[in-house]
């Protein structure tokens, strides 16, 4: 079948229309790759667009050597790394009991969990719940209140109940216990799903930002985001400075963009590897149930 | 319910059995297979409990004056009086108002577009274009709003952004995008809508290919045009998807995420920019104002809860409800 006008025309518009879109996701981007890139002048002139001009490295000098930004990059390395390990532990061993049909009272627990995605005690509650335990000021507290997406949880719940009975059937003749089935049958079978949840968890706690607010008082504790935000609200980006031709090579907006690059390659790094993984973990999703 | 999944109500009792023979009751093996789940559960448990469910318990602070010496249970009971100051001082009358002018514009604008993107993306030939353009767009969703709200306000600033130097040299002078409430809530929404809308797009596209595409065949034979064919097929096709969803934001009404406010606010726009959760973290934690910005939030569980109930009721009348 050939295509009508009216259908090239429809085609052509889409994917202009769809061009534009994505454009719009990798300009901003590509201008803060410039903008630390560039040049003191060019910066602060307003010469850069999505091309470096006067290409130097001079940001990110004083970015390293100015800012507290490599302590805090390790402060956020170790809250997701221990976080989502902590969140996927517990995760699965809540999904797996409730996807085993001999598992007691597995639809009140079922419905009780779900019930706390629709009424919730909120922050000063659970700001309270946190203080009393002690937590405060630990990075306990960024992992405990948020340790299981109930969501995710559900998500994982469906994928493990869709793996076939008998491969189970077949490890408890050979004498597997609900652990072993766990850990050498269902596990390794549910890749895709884990991959998608570290990947979600991971980057929930790579942007934490409100919960270390509210919990984490001491400066030295601060991560990325928090440390970043604070760059970008402050006028004095850079605390001590002797040397003038630090000073003189850089700029508040160069210094932020920077900051902001060694915050996205983390997350560019393992997007692509896991993109084809939080795909089917979102269709999952999308069954009902 | 749970018996019929397995055989336990059925099996008949054995009377006058051996010591022996109970343990092979169908009751007793399930309690065995039940030992280690309920030690993997128990954990899971605990989070609940004291993290879930301990704070719905800690909600009666909102009718008490929560003291730190008294604690939560010793705390004196004030009855409503958190609740008439909440909705007698025009302040947070106009916190509550900002919240839902910010939300529905959000919903209302924001619901459509991941639909039409994944209608778009669909109809795309080029796989290695729509592969490219599929993951530029569901990037930013994985960047967080500091980065977000850097790049936009990078972009709009007066002295350097972007958009100002095109504006410049158009009208010869820069204009205060960041600053100007009109602008600064249409700034608020589209790049809220842009952060999310790709990843969003990802279910319906998976919705997407469940549809039958003789139905396409048949409806181009008979001369319908493409948008036709999208009127009449595709959006039928993904109905009970857009309703999901459409549920599942209901319950998102009296929220307005904190980061995103956070980042994008300044003192300019505040009036209309103070929202609930910001309201909360300045009153409640930095003004430790803890019963008073706790029925504020009942007050939003509360309203998100009966619109989800709401929302639900109306779509079991179509046959389309969650539950």
């Amino acid at each position: 079948m050939r295509a009508s006008r009216g259908e090239k025309l429809f085609y052509f518009f889409n994917y202009v229309v769809l061009t534009l879109i994505a454009l719009s996701c990798i300009l901003p981007l590509l201008n803060v790759v410039a903008l630390s890139l560039s040049g003191a002048s060019a910066v602060a002139s307003g010469r850069v667009t999505i091309w470096p001009v006067d290409f130097s490295f001079y940001s990110f000098k004083s970015l390293f050597s100015g800012t507290p930004i490599v302590r805090s990059f390790w402060n956020s390395v170790q809250i997701t790394l221990i976080g989502t390990g902590l969140s996927m532990a517990v995760t699965i061993m809540a999904a797996y009991p409730l996807s085993r049909r001999q598992f007691y009272s597995r639809r009140f627990f079922t419905m009780a969990m779900v019930f706390t995605m629709i009424f919730n005690g909120g922050l000063i509650p659970t700001y309270l719940v946190v203080q009393n335990l002690g937590l405060v000021n630990s990075y306990a507290a960024l992992w405990l209140p948020g340790l299981v997406s109930t969501y995710n949880m559900l998500l994982m719940r469906s994928s493990f109940e869709q793996l076939p009975g008998e491969v189970d059937e077949a490890a408890k003749i050979d004498g597997c216990g609900e652990l072993g089935i766990l850990l050498k049958i269902v596990l390794p079978l549910s890749k895709p799903m884990l991959a998608t949840l570290s990947l979600f968890y991971g980057v929930g706690y790579w942007n934490a930002f409100m919960s270390v607010m509210i919990y984490i008082n001491d400066t030295a504790k601060y991560n990325m985001t928090v440390l970043v935000q604070n760059m970008i609200k402050s006028t004095s980006v850079v605390q001590d400075f002797t040397d003038p031709t630090m000073v003189a090579n850089m700029t508040p907006e160069g210094i932020r963009s920077a900051a902001v690059i060694v915050m996205i390659i983390p997350i560019l790094a393992v997007y692509p590897l896991l993109q084809k993984y939080f795909v089917k973990g979102v269709m999952l999703g999308s069954i009902k149930g | 319910m749970e018996t019929s999944d397995v055989a336990v109500a059925k099996s008949p009792r054995v009377g006058g059995q051996e010591p022996k023979e109970w343990r092979r009751h169908p009751a007793w093996r399930r309690f065995k297979t039940n030992i280690p789940l309920l030690l993997m559960f128990l954990p899971v448990l605990l989070f609940y409990l004291i993290f879930r469910y301990a704070p719905i318990g800690g909600l009666i602070i909102a009718f008490k004056d929560y003291n730190f010496y008294d604690g939560v249970m010793n705390s004196p009971w004030v009855g409503t009086y958190y609740f008439e100051m909440l909705f007698q001082d025009p302040r947070t009358l106009q916190i509550i108002r900002n919240t839902l002018m910010l939300s529905l514009l959000n919903i209302v604008l924001g619901f459509p577009i991941p639909i039409l993107l994944a209608i778009m993306l669909n109809e795309v030939r080029i796989m290695s274009f729509k592969k490219t353009v599929q993951t530029i767009v569901y990037m930013p969703h994985f960047l967080s709003w500091v980065i977000i709200g850097m790049l936009v306000t990078t972009i709009f600033s007066m002295e350097n952004g972007m958009v100002n130097r095109l504006v410049t040299s158009l009208t010869g002078e820069a204009y205060p995008f960041m600053y100007e409430k009109a602008s600064w809530v249409a700034i608020f929404i589209s790049s809220g809508i842009w952060k999310d809308m790709g990843f969003n797009a990802i279910i319906y596209l998976a919705a997407l290919t469940s549809i039958n595409p003789s139905l396409y065949e048949a409806a181009g034979m008979d001369g319908a045009s493409k948008l036709r064919q999208i009127w009449h097929i595709t959006l039928p096709g993904i109905r009970s998807t857009i309703i999901l969803l459409m549920i599942l934001s209901m319950g998102r009404v009296m929220e307005v995420g904190f980061d995103q406010v956070f980042m994008l606010q300044n003192s300019n726009v505040n009036e209309i920019a103070d929202v609930i959760s910001t309201y909360i973290y300045r009153i409640g934690l930095q003004g430790a104002q803890f019963s008073l910005t706790t029925a504020m939030g009942l007050f939003e569980s509360l309203v998100a809860f009966i619109l989800v109930f709401t929302a639900n009721y109306i779509a079991r009348k179509f046959n389309e409800g969650l539950w």
